[in-house]
């Protein structure tokens, strides 16, 4: 029986071996990811590799004002843009919903940001926001015609934290946009529209046909677009670093501490807090999804 | 004749998409115009802020392509995303085909541990990677740069890949292997063919990876003498260079991204299997 059985496996080995490059590729790095990423955060800053585990990057973290404001800062940008996105998205994928004629070309209109590098796309941000001469500031004070004056002096966008992290949470909405709108118009025509024609027919609004019928059904990809959107805005980093300066988010902070401050260890124990943050908040999601779906269908 | 309340329903949807059309167009319309302003549109000493330049002019784009520099990074981006997208190819087309076409045993396990790298965000991977290239002297070269980035690359051709070898229809190969052709045979003459439109698109996806990447490129070859595209407009930014400069160079790197997307819109509709067996 033994040699059948090493037969079967040097027959699979045969079938499978160009697998192999591909996966030691993606696995080592996977190693080299996770062993650099806690034995830099478990080993001491300015001493050798014998110093390891030491709690001593973790703690001269977790003592910067800086970690505790990036973290919050992050935090806000989860919970403003998640659901911003969601919204967007729905009311973009209800509107591409109807039959017209030039359906594909606008859904491919839409599609376009997607295409638009992140980089180009904050540095356009970062000219129509410039201070004191961009587009934004003419326009809210008065200079033209179509709008009416809403401001006196105009403002520095970049170095107010609100406004900072405002327009850097509109970068990433405008390019992410399609991405829900894919993933929710894709839900929406799977949705029978016989469903649809009989709760019109039995005289049901618009409103009640979309909580009756168009939210149930489209959960699954709602949570799909709540579980993605969430975790891209836990990894943002472009449209800060180009567009909040000073105001840090988790991953602007890390780029700060590695290029600028030269600490490596730090930097590493941030990026774990951040992959931390993201397990946490998408299972924190996952549950709650799962209670509203529960609602829903009275399970 | 249409009922009133119809008409207001159409009016508003009409409304809200031309909203939709212009908060997606506009800022596109706005880098163009940036890009071809004479000076005076942009610094107009208090008056508004023009919507077409009062002189359009093609002067920024004529600076870039005179300048020695720009065709240099340009270069090293195609170099570094052609090299990215030859060993993406290389690793993850055979794999795809073994995971599309066979049983393999703890397949899904394994899918899991393709994908694994991908799921730590950017900016936390890039610090392992780039102590690591430091380590074994691969920092600031092109190869660490093509490494990093058939890194973030590979997982999706492989995944391309596996759907593009699922769809060929198994009735090929087993006919093929009745008329006597082997393992190598099987899947240069008949599988990979039939796969080209997965791997067009999955090679498109990767060089568009490669050309807008930034932050990997930022750490590996930011401190460097390697310069991408990427970094080039980084760097001008930090010079605070004329608007309609940045927008120019932001134009040059958004233009070949967007029509190449466009281009594997169309490959994925291809649908070349359709009928192979008739």
């Amino acid at each position: 029986m033994k040699p059948l059985r090493d037969n079967r496996w040097i027959l699979v080995l045969q079938q499978v071996w160009p697998l192999f490059p591909a996966a030691i590729f993606l696995l080592g790095f996977l190693v080299i990811v996770v062993s650099y990423l806690v034995g830099l955060s478990l080993s001491q800053p300015l001493a050798d590799a014998a110093k390891f585990p030491s709690l001593v990057a973790v703690q001269h973290v977790m003592e910067m004002p800086v970690f505790r404001e990036s973290l919050y800062n992050t935090l806000l940008f989860v919970v403003c843009g998640t659901p911003v996105e969601v919204m967007l998205g729905l009311v973009v994928a209800l509107l591409l919903y109807r039959n017209f004629r030039a359906r594909n070309l606008i859904r491919s209109v839409i599609l376009i940001p997607l295409a638009v590098p992140a980089l180009v796309t904050a540095i356009l941000l970062f000219i129509i926001f410039d201070f004191p001469g961009g587009h934004v500031n003419h326009l809210l004070l008065g200079r033209y015609d179509l709008f009416p004056r809403l401001l006196h002096d105009p403002i520095n966008w970049r170095s107010i934290k609100v406004f900072a992290l405002g327009i850097s949470l509109l970068g990433k909405v405008w390019r992410d946009l399609p991405i829900s709108v894919l993933i929710l118009s894709a839900g929406l025509n799977a949705i029978d529209p016989e469903l649809f024609d009989a709760a019109k027919t039995m005289g049901a609004s618009f409103k009640t046909r979309f909580r009756l019928i168009i939210v149930p059904l489209l959960l699954p990809s709602i949570s799909a677009v709540i579980l993605l959107r969430s975790l891209e805005m836990w990894k943002e980093f472009i449209f800060p670093f180009i567009l909040a300066g000073k105001y840090n988010l988790l991953g602007t902070l890390i780029e700060a501490l590695y290029n600028n401050w030269g600490r490596s260890h730090e930097a590493a124990v941030v990026a774990l807090i951040l992959v931390a943050c993201i397990i946490v908040s998408t299972g924190l999601f996952m549950w709650l999804l799962d209670m509203v779906r529960r609602r829903l269908t009275g399970e | 004749m249409k009922h009133p309340r119809g008409k207001m329903t159409q009016l508003f949807w009409f409304a809200c998409m031309g909203a939709v059309l212009c908060m997606v167009l506009a800022p596109l319309y706005l880098l163009f115009k940036y890009s071809i302003s004479d000076a005076a549109s942009i610094n107009t000493g208090g008056a508004p802020i023009p919507f077409w330049p009062y002189h359009p002019t093609f002067a920024h784009f004529g600076y870039l392509f005179s300048d020695s520099r720009f065709y240099d990074v340009v270069l090293n981006s195609f170099i570094i995303a052609l090299l990215s997208v030859a060993t993406s190819l290389a690793l993850g087309i055979p794999a795809a085909f073994v995971l599309g076409r066979f049983q393999v045993p703890g397949k899904r396990l394994l899918l899991i541990g393709l994908i694994s790298v991908r799921l730590f965000p950017d900016i936390a991977s890039v610090i392992p990677v780039t102590e690591f290239f430091i380590r074994i002297g691969v920092h600031n070269t092109y190869l660490g740069a093509v490494l990093a980035h058939s890194l973030l690359a590979l997982p999706y051709v492989v995944f391309i890949g596996i759907s593009a070898f699922e769809s060929i229809p198994r009735d090929l190969e087993e006919q093929a292997l009745v008329l006597g052709a082997n393992g190598f045979q099987r899947f240069f003459t008949v599988l990979l063919p039939l796969a080209i439109p997965g791997v067009i698109a999955a090679a498109i996806y990767t060089f568009l990876l490669s050309w807008d990447e930034f932050i990997f490129s930022y750490f590996l070859l930011g401190m460097g003498k390697i310069s991408t595209m990427t970094l080039y407009l980084n760097q001008k930014l930090n010079y605070s260079p004329p608007q309609n400069l940045l927008a120019a160079i932001s134009v040059c790197l958004s233009l070949p991204v967007i029509l190449f997307s466009m281009a594997v819109q169309k490959y994925n509709t291809a649908g070349v299997t359709s009928g192979a067996l008739k």
